[in-house]
């Protein structure tokens, strides 16, 4: 029975607030902001999630990762406005071209080890901001895009709010699906590896200089996609919002969350972003309190509120990955 | 043809010869141990095997195809799986998801197939972890922090992530390092039983009453060079063996 509750109950739970809950109350109470809030929530979400891919499971510290996030926004952005080129153009197109981006950075960079690794990441990061905010003749600079166009799908524009709530819950949902399928196999194992030992990994047969390669590639991949659907839902992309404070937000939302959580990365999203709403009552002191959570989260639970081995029995048995006790029982490992 | 020949293998460090052009071999099946006093260049030596140091002379082939050169995970992959002097578990991950990572190093699982895959290679991937496993004995904790394990375990847990790749020849780096009296008889009981399946094994060892007692043949190291490479009872009587060891009567 438990077995059954943390099995499949869990996960239905989830998807039931997310796909009828939510939308629910936001058609019945939202205005324009309450939706903004929600689909920052689920970006974000997306954002971690990728972010968890690379950081948490693959233990590489990666403090560029919001620069991928922009790439994203501004090739969907730009592919609209300059070649008018639609949702279904753009969504792919942006999440390739931070993919592509990231391959090419990442050939030189995953030789280098721990902090230089660091560094190298928040230097991409930074030049990528920088080339946002000063190639005034392709990004409009500090201006911004401006994308008027908003979602069309097969011809037919998606203008209500609650719609492109679905469907940017309905993409987020699908691309954490897949990224979770990828930390919660062997492959995902291997990931673990390298940031166990990754000299001892290779010792095992596991070609770390590729997985590295694969799984920062495939993350600003999810990033690039995150960036996207910024870009549509807001219609408006400026350097600011991919600067190395929104790395560092990321990062802390799956540090908060628990490093190597799956699970953690989307409640520290959601802690992140709903916690400076929720505050806004306080004013300006809300940023100070934002703050004294994070530092009293990493003073109690240096681990994360779920660290990874709490967390990975609980997606063991929340996606009916179980144990079995005895090796004539096939159900074990991963699937 | 010989499993693993090594051929006036030699490394440099500087000024420092570490290994000075050893010549040696492993049968296949054979259980060969290497011993010789600390800084004789043993661990060296089987770095300069595993890929993980490159020669500065010499040649070391395996199955016949040489292997000097290669990477680490590509000799790995030809079917020779090592453990490492000073423990090298995963701390963090399940004792399961260690010795998993040696079944998967060894079988692949592409990020593709990690998301879309049908179940047959993931189920191979475990049915195989599980059979390392419980080789050595460790079927009951598999659900437990590698952490948490104890050194002597721990120890084991080591050997069952190599035995997961299903390796044609293991290498061990002082696997009874730190271990009692009774846990090294054990480990022996171990190590030997499992040459007597047929696996090819060359241990480096402090202990000479271990690699005495189990091994088949014994290469003895002395300041980088090879003085001895003979069976237990005749190193034993060397006189070069004896002098390298406890030093020149005067």
């Amino acid at each position: 029975m438990s077995e059954f509750v943390r099995g499949r109950l869990v996960p239905l739970l989830v998807l039931l607030v997310v796909f009828a809950l939510v939308p629910y109350g936001l058609a019945k109470f939202g205005k324009g902001y309450f939706f903004q809030v929600a689909q920052l929530v689920l970006i974000y979400a997306l954002l971690a999630v990728s972010l968890h891919l690379v950081t948490g499971a693959a233990g590489l510290l990666h403090l560029g990762h919001a620069a991928f996030y922009g790439v994203g926004a501004y090739v969907a952005a730009l592919l609209g406005t300059e070649m008018k080129l639609g949702f279904l153009w753009g969504l792919p197109a942006a999440g390739l071209a931070a993919a592509a981006l990231a391959f090419v950075v990442a050939l030189p960079t995953m030789r280098l080890v721990s902090i230089y690794f660091a560094v190298a990441t928040l230097a991409i990061g930074q030049m990528i901001h920088t080339v946002l905010l000063n190639w005034v003749a392709v990004t409009k600079g500090p201006n911004g895009v401006m994308l008027f166009s908003g979602i069309t799908l097969f011809g037919t524009p998606v203008k209500s709010p609650i719609a492109i709530y679905f469907l940017v819950a309905g993409l987020v949902a699908l691309s954490i699906w897949v990224l979770h399928r990828l930390s919660h196999s062997y492959y995902g194992n291997a990931l673990r590896s390298l940031r166990e030992d990754d000299q001892c990994a290779d010792a095992m047969g596991v070609d770390t200089v590729r997985l590295k390669i694969e799984v920062f590639t495939v993350s600003a991949f999810f990033a690039g996609i995150a960036g996207a659907l910024w870009a549509y839902t807001t219609g408006y992309v400026s350097p600011g919002d991919f600067g190395f404070n929104t790395s560092i937000l990321v990062l802390a939302m799956i540090v908060v969350g628990g490093l190597g959580s799956l699970p953690g990365a989307i409640i520290g999203a959601a802690l992140l972003i709903l916690l400076p709403e929720v505050l806004r009552g306080v004013g300006d002191l809300r940023n100070v309190m934002v703050g004294i959570v994070m530092f009293v989260s990493i003073l109690f639970l240096p681990r994360g509120l779920l660290g990874e081995v709490s967390a990975l029995s609980l997606v063991r048995r929340g996606f009916g990955l179980k144990w079995g006790a005895a090796p004539s029982d096939r159900e074990v490992g991963w699937r | 043809m010989s499993l693993l020949e090594i051929e006036n293998v030699t490394r440099r460090f500087g000024g420092l010869v570490a290994v000075d052009g050893v010549t040696t071999r492993v049968e296949a099946g054979e259980l060969v141990g290497l011993i010789g006093p600390n800084g004789a260049g043993k661990t060296t030596l089987f770095n300069l095997i595993s890929g993980f140091t490159p020669l500065s002379a010499g040649a070391v082939r395996f199955k016949g195809e040489p292997i000097q050169g290669l990477k680490p995970h590509r000799i790995a992959a030809r079917g020779m799986s090592r453990t490492f002097q000073n423990l090298r578990v995963f701390p963090n991950m399940s004792v399961f998801d260690n010795v998993s990572v040696g079944a998967v190093g060894a079988m692949g699982q592409s990020a593709f197939a990690a998301v879309f895959g049908r179940r047959a290679r993931a189920d191979a991937i475990s049915a195989r972890t599980w059979e390392a496993l419980e080789r050595v004995g460790l079927g009951g904790v598999a659900e437990d922090l590698a952490a948490n394990l104890s050194y002597g375990k721990r120890k084991y847990l080591e050997i069952a992530r190599a035995l997961a790749m299903k390796p044609e020849l293991l290498i061990l780096d002082e696997p009874a390092a730190g271990l009692n009296d009774s846990e090294t008889a054990d480990l022996a009981r171990f190590i030997r039983s499992l040459n007597g399946e047929g696996l090819s094994i060359m241990l480096v060892e402090h202990d000479m009453n271990l690699v005495m007692g189990i091994c088949s043949r014994v290469v003895v190291l002395a300041s980088g060079r090879k003085i001895a490479d003979a069976e237990p009872a005749a190193v034993r009587a060397d006189p070069a063996v004896l002098e390298a060891y406890l030093g020149v009567d005067e």
